[in-house]
């Protein structure tokens, strides 16, 4: 591999690196006072474009095998030249996402950064660098690969969680995500190390060849070393037991920076989730599946139990995120080995994915202009929202909607997928436990519908989102319709992104 | 030969009582900063079995990082804390016998997973010459380990700017809301 | 192997044997007539006041956290310096993107005020 290659391979990673370091420059740049500053976050946007132009333009060199991107320098290192990242579809589509991610957060934090945030120029720079950190851990092939992006992926969090410094909720937030990732990354590094001393590779692909063609029994090590990785993925996932950090930092942290984290550490959770057991571990499936058949259980249950009874939306929300992932976990437990099948559970989980990124940032947009206008995201802020600004109330129908699953909704083109992948593989009692989650999930979700459309708040003058805030909402809730409506260029772009996987496993 | 194993487990003896008696300290003592303290022992425990195990360049790692730096760090942290300095913390919560029975199971897997297991790895012809010399270190680097090299090079950058925006006290870069809305 | 540490074992075991006589020993053979200015921090020097476990500013803890991130920098150039004549210019060139990199970060603290105690 020339070094041409190797650049292009990379290219939406090293664009996306250098404009969060313009971004970090100009602020450093533009003093106090500069009037320039403004533009910023419109730089910062401007990056996720060229992320995603990047992406497409390497579209063709990913989409039909993996590209390994290997480093050589003309010297022989010792035959060792295991690479560490990969461009197949699955990553493309992970760095499709992220840009999507990046542009939705950035979008929708502008008033809110001027009116609650001390350092711009550096949240925008973090945002861009988390989501370097999503596309990096997307495309890792190596466990230390994958160890080192997610490791960064969760610094990026916990200073974002802990940007308010002067809130005191924000501040203790920040400490609980730290101290339960810190063990959380201990337990997977130490589970990571155990593959290691089993297999002698770091590479995810050698590794499943050792363990396959060892005559010696390895399960007594890869066993402990599986739920040890679980441990550290669920953790990012925030699935039960390892959610409790979840609700505590998503109500503290800055809201633009808690609609980030519903969904981009979650998202880089599920890719490393589903590329390490596939490729790395695919000998002992019927394990990992009975082991995440249950946590899916659990998932679903408590955090549907748990919103039940939350006064706070952005607690709500959290809550409500466990249990979507719970859902989504669905998708990878029901996978199906035939892939000519409508679902194979791989593509649901996508689906899901790419469905519940639209709708839980679009109702986070919405949670950020009632904040930004009331300064509160309690429940009864939301109060007369359909008589204040009724485009905020409609779109944020459309996003509960899509939440509990009903038409003509991208969450229930989702909930379709991933459900009908469990029935197709005869496990009716994941599906049963997902549909009766998913109709508890309608109290809580009314709850926020009924102040919207029938609260009183008798002296809330109507109010103006903002042209930001108003072009994400409006984006989000498109695309919500466009998935169901025309759902066919999306469940063709998922399934493509799986193949590859599928056809290794 | 005789001489030289019977030093290695002499030593080994040595560093697993610092290292578990360190790490044991830090977990029962009642005074934060000799918590602390007691972690510098532990954490030179594991500077002794880098040094058993051949890792040099790990060794001085261990010691430059953890015990010159981030112990100093946790120590700084302590001293800057009100009320740390007090030796009245108490280490126990209602939950610490759910604590101890988890790892006390953690531990039991653990010793008869690692029992079990026929270790690949230990009669591979690299391990009985294991000392890898710090230029192969040094080629792995900046060769197939080029990715990730650069990537910590990011990530500390990150980190950097963490520390400003979390321990900055004040700025002088900003717009003037930041001064009326700071409360310190 | 280990026998290159020996002299590392030798010197661990002097100073912990130096540390110990040096406490035991004058316990047991030192005449222990205590009085008030014996028994003060600086015996003949300046008088202590306050308390020693006060607040120290933040201002040391953010010196610290930027130690320890240079610290674990300048670890990365040791190994890369060893072989720095085999890696010929693509050595050079990862090592100065790592270290412009770390050029970038240090002039944010300098123009955001991180090496200034307040």
């Amino acid at each position: 591999m020339t070094l041409t290659q190797f650049l292009v391979l990379l290219l939406p990673e090293l664009v996306l690196t250098l404009v969060a370091l313009v971004v970090l420059g100009l602020d450093m740049l533009w003093r106090n006072g500069n009037g320039s500053r403004h533009l910023l976050p419109w730089i910062a946007l401007a990056g996720t474009v060229a992320l995603l132009v990047a992406a497409v333009l390497i579209w063709p060199l990913g989409s039909t095998g993996g590209a390994a991107i290997t480093f050589t320098t003309g010297k022989d290192f010792g035959g060792d030249q295991t690479p560490m990242m990969v461009l197949d579809p699955l990553a493309l589509f992970f760095k499709l996402f992220t840009a999507i991610v990046l542009a939705l957060v950035l979008l929708s934090s502008g008033n809110y950064v001027r009116a609650h945030i001390r350092f711009h120029g550096e949240f925008y720079a973090l945002i861009l660098f988390a989501g370097l950190a999503m596309t990096l851990s997307a495309a890792a092939t190596n466990l230390l690969m994958i160890y080192l992006s997610l490791e960064f992926l969760s610094i990026t969090s916990y200073l974002l969680t802990g940007y308010l410094r002067e809130d005191e909720r924000s501040t203790e937030g920040a400490v609980k995500y730290f101290v339960y990732g810190a063990t959380a990354s201990a337990v997977m590094l130490y589970g990571f190390s155990l593959l290691y001393g089993a297999t002698g590779t770091l590479d995810l692909a050698s590794i499943a060849a050792v363990l396959t063609g060892s005559v010696i029994p390895v399960h007594w090590l890869v066993y402990p070393a599986l739920i040890m990785v679980l441990v550290g993925l669920g953790f990012k996932i925030a699935l039960v037991p390892f959610h409790q950090w979840a609700p505590d930092a998503y109500e503290g942290a800055p809201t633009p920076v808690t609609a980030f984290l519903s969904v981009g550490p979650k998202a880089a959770g599920f890719a490393v989730l589903m590329r390490l057991l596939l490729t790395a571990l695919p000998g002992f499936q019927l394990d990992w599946i009975s082991v995440l058949a249950g946590v899916a259980i659990v998932t679903m249950t408590l955090g549907n139990l748990v919103a039940l009874w939350q006064s706070n939306v952005k607690r709500l929300l959290a809550y409500s995120s466990i249990a979507q992932a719970g859902y989504m976990l669905i998708g990878l437990v029901a996978l199906a080995p035939e892939a000519h099948s409508w679902t194979t559970g791989l593509n649901g989980l996508l689906i899901y994915l790419f469905a519940y990124l639209f709708t839980n940032l679009g109702a986070f947009a919405v949670v950020i202009a009632v904040e930004n206008h009331t300064g509160s995201a309690q429940l009864d802020a939301f109060a007369g929202l359909m008589r204040r600004n009724s485009f905020l109330a409609i779109t944020m129908f459309l996003f509960l909607l899509s939440l509990i699953g009903i038409p003509p909704t991208a969450g229930f083109v989702g909930k379709l997928f991933v459900f009908g992948a469990a029935i197709q593989r005869q496990m009716i009692m994941l599906a049963v436990v997902g549909i009766v989650n998913s109709v508890i999930s309608v109290y809580y979700y009314y709850a926020i519908m009924r102040q919207m459309f029938f609260g009183e708040a008798p002296d809330a003058p109507p109010f103006d989102e903002g042209p930001g805030l108003r072009v994400a909402v409006g984006v989000a809730a498109l695309m919500v319709l466009m998935i169901a409506l025309y759902a066919e260029p999306f469940i063709r772009l998922a399934s493509d992104s799986v193949s590859l996987l599928a056809a290794s496993f | 030969m005789a001489i030289e194993q019977a030093l290695q487990i002499f030593v080994f003896v040595i560093l697993t009582l610092m290292t578990l008696g360190g790490g044991l300290a830090v977990v029962t003592s009642r005074n934060l900063f000799h918590a602390a303290l007691s972690l510098i022992l532990s954490l030179a425990g594991v500077v002794g079995y880098y040094v058993l195990l051949d890792a040099g360049f790990l060794a001085i790692v261990q010691l430059l990082i953890y015990i010159g730096a981030i112990s100093i760090l946790i120590l700084f942290s302590i001293m800057l804390t009100r009320g740390l300095m007090t030796p009245r913390q108490v280490q126990r919560n209602e939950q610490w016998w759910i604590a101890a029975l988890v790892v006390f199971l953690t531990f039991v897997v653990l010793i008869v997973a690692l029992w079990q297991m026929v270790w690949p790895i230990a009669d591979d012809e690299a391990l009985r010459t294991p000392n890898v010399a710090i230029s192969q270190l040094g080629e792995a680097l900046v060769g197939p380990y080029a990715i990730p090299f650069e990537i910590i090079s990011v990530l500390l950058l990150v980190a950097l700017v963490g520390a400003i925006v979390l321990a900055r006290e004040t700025e002088n870069n900003q717009g003037s809301h930041a001064e009326a809305g700071s409360s310190e | 192997m280990l026998i290159e540490f020996i002299p590392v074992l030798v010197l661990f075991a002097l100073a912990t044997a130096i540390a110990v006589i040096a406490l035991v020993l004058p316990a047991f053979l030192g005449p222990r007539r205590p009085s008030r200015a014996k028994i003060e921090t600086y015996e003949s020097g300046k008088l202590p006041y306050g308390d020693a476990r006060y607040k120290v500013p933040i201002g040391y803890y953010k010196i610290a956290l930027l130690f320890v991130i240079f610290d674990l920098e300048v670890i990365f150039f040791y190994p890369w310096a060893v072989v720095l004549r085999q890696l010929h210019v693509f050595g050079l060139i990862e090592m100065g993107i790592f270290t412009a990199l770390l050029v970038v970060g240090y002039v944010y603290e300098w123009k955001k005020g991180g090496f200034e105690m307040e």
